[in-house]
């Protein structure tokens, strides 16, 4: 929300654009700066791509790596899971209690985006913004779920954290590097941060197949994780 | 009617070590079942195998007449159980806490909890991370006791307790088998078994050493025996307590007086078995001082930790227990081993 009413002394103005054509383009390129003169451009760059992007993916990282690792490892998984409750319960409920935090969230992201949509004189069509908070949503879930299931896996707080960062960073340093040249375009194909903000979403609407294919992937690893708990010792 | 606990040939193995090697025992309705034993000796891993928390490599495990594993959810609504380690450090208070739990394992009367919590004197409304070790622990035992189950499972359940809590528990597990519940605890602490459990099991490296009654431990166990007599020579003495069946690591001594004999015998000597036929033979004597201590299940108990390996899948009946004093396959050479307390030269 810092960003945003900046846009039209930032992104808007001519200077800023000459500014922007000054620097090395790999740099725009990598971070998405490239986009920076329109209003969709500038919100996708600065508040989905990197400011948005890092806040939420902490959020929800954390709190998959809590849900299985952390509880297991402070003890108290294996005093839930002597009472009457079952280990895939387990697993589903926590997921289902990141999936509600993290669409709260992207609530409020579009409702504040809308918002300064006119006083930061923005310009982002509202179709698009949905589609932009949707997508912006699946891939901090894809975070989240990866923590979630390296967590229930292990049954370790660190391994989750380390399997969620890994998918956040390296889907973002996939994307910037893959941008450089056509060379290394290949590693676009393993970034899920360019899957979901390849087209800039909040200026082109939605990729609604990469949407689905996150959510989708997000899901699968639920029910690896849901597997991975039911079938090992717990606590050990 | 079925038992409360029955195992048969458990073995748990991580990765290539294999911490339990055939446990046999079996937990009656209704009564108070205490396993005891060393650090590391599998008595954890044991309880979480009841509870499906650990699955077994080997054997078999009935709870409640069924098994862990695959009865689920309604066979944990009738267990309480408390962890080993009780790790709570949320921002939700003790009251919260126990109403999730409540909501999940329930019906729980709230009463009832009130009235647990004021005889342990814990306060609910605080936050669980505050709780100082002690009354973390009195709240891990009010999950396990609030909804009133069948069978209890506690691990070091007065562990961090001070010792009026500790009498609080005790009532508590009497309360819980006069409803019929059955009681499944381990402990380093044998004083609380010898005062809580009606039979006893000694785990020692994943193995079961000896299953008995606390009466048959006692009556086995090795008593400290000291008197003093006047007017028998310290040979004759020696002669005499040798004869006794169940008499070990004996010192006699003359007491000098002056530099002179005083015909005055100080003895000491570990006795198992029986005590009568002591008695009969100091009776010949000419008594001044005698000295029978009641025996240490404690320090009865420390030699079977140190002593004999336990064999897999040795089993016995509580009642039927070979007692401490002759361990199955060793004989009086055990015994004599043993550095005697107060022995001294002169």
């Amino acid at each position: 929300m810092l960003y945003l009413p900046l846009y039209p002394s930032i992104g808007g103005s001519a200077q800023m654009q000459d500014l922007i054509n000054a620097l090395p383009p790999e740099m725009t390129k990598a971070l998405n700066y490239d986009q920076i003169a329109s209003g969709p451009g500038y919100t996708q760059a600065t508040m989905f791509g990197l400011i948005g992007f890092l806040l939420m993916s902490m959020a929800s990282i954390g709190w998959g790596a809590a849900a299985v690792g952390g509880d297991e490892e402070s003890g108290l998984l294996e005093l839930t899971l002597a009472h009457s409750v079952t280990r895939v319960q387990i697993v589903l409920e926590r997921a289902l209690a990141i999936v509600v935090r993290i669409a709260l969230l992207s609530v409020l992201v579009f409702l504040l985006v809308l918002g300064l949509n006119g006083p930061s004189q923005l310009g982002i069509d509202v179709g698009h913004l949905a589609g932009a908070v949707l997508l912006f949503a699946a891939l901090a879930l894809l975070s989240g779920t990866a923590a979630l299931f390296a967590g229930a896996l292990s049954g370790r707080k660190v391994y989750g954290i380390a399997a969620g960062a890994a998918v956040a960073v390296l889907g973002y340093v996939f994307n910037a590097v893959g941008r450089q040249s056509p060379d290394v375009q290949w590693l676009l194909n393993l970034s899920p941060y360019h899957w979901a903000y390849g087209n800039s979403p909040a200026a082109n609407g939605a990729d609604w197949g990469a949407a689905a294919g996150l959510y989708g992937i997000s899901a699968g690893l639920i029910v690896l994780g849901a597997v991975a708990l039911q079938r090992r010792d717990v606590g050990v | 009617m079925t038992q409360a606990i029955v195992v048969e040939g458990l073995r748990k193995k991580f990765g290539h070590r294999e911490v339990l090697h055939g446990l046999d025992f079996a937990v009656d309705r209704g009564t108070v079942f205490g396993v005891i034993g060393p650090n590391g000796a599998g008595k954890t891993t044991t309880m979480r195998c009841l509870l499906d928390i650990i699955r077994p490599s080997a054997g078999s495990i009935s709870v409640l007449g069924e098994d862990p594993r695959s009865a689920g959810t309604a066979l944990r609504r009738r267990i309480g159980y408390l962890p080993g380690e009780l790790h709570l450090e949320n921002r939700t208070t003790g009251r919260r806490m126990l109403e999730h739990f409540a909501a999940i394992s329930g019906p729980v009367d709230p009463k009832h909890v009130n009235e647990l919590a004021e005889r342990l004197n814990l306060d609910l409304d605080r936050q669980t991370r505050k709780l100082s070790k002690g009354n973390k622990q009195k709240l891990g035992l009010l999950q396990a006791f609030m909804h009133k189950p069948e069978l209890l499972v506690l691990d070091e359940p007065t562990s961090g307790l001070d010792p009026l809590v500790q009498q609080v528990f005790h009532a508590m597990v009497r309360e819980a088998v006069d409803g019929g519940a059955t009681v499944f605890l381990s402990s380093h602490v044998l004083s609380e078994v010898q005062q809580a459990a009606d039979a006893v099991a000694i785990l020692r490296d994943g193995g079961i050493v000896t299953v008995s009654t606390v009466e048959a431990l006692r009556t086995a166990a090795v008593r400290q025996v000291r008197f003093t007599s006047t007017e028998t020579e310290a040979h004759d003495v020696g002669a005499l307590l040798a004869r006794v069946p169940g008499v070990a690591n004996m010192v006699v001594r003359e007491l000098k007086a002056d530099g002179h004999t005083s015909g005055t015998v100080e003895a000491t000597a570990m006795l198992s078995g029986h005590v009568q036929p002591l008695v009969q033979a100091l009776a010949r004597l000419n008594l001044t001082d005698l000295v029978l201590e009641e025996p240490d299940l404690e320090e009865a108990v420390l030699t079977l930790y140190t002593a004999q390996t336990p064999q897999p899948g040795q089993s016995s009946q509580p009642g039927q227990s070979p007692g401490l004093g002759q361990p199955p396959g060793l004989g009086n050479g055990q015994t004599q081993g043993r550095h005697v307390e107060g022995a001294h030269r002169a």
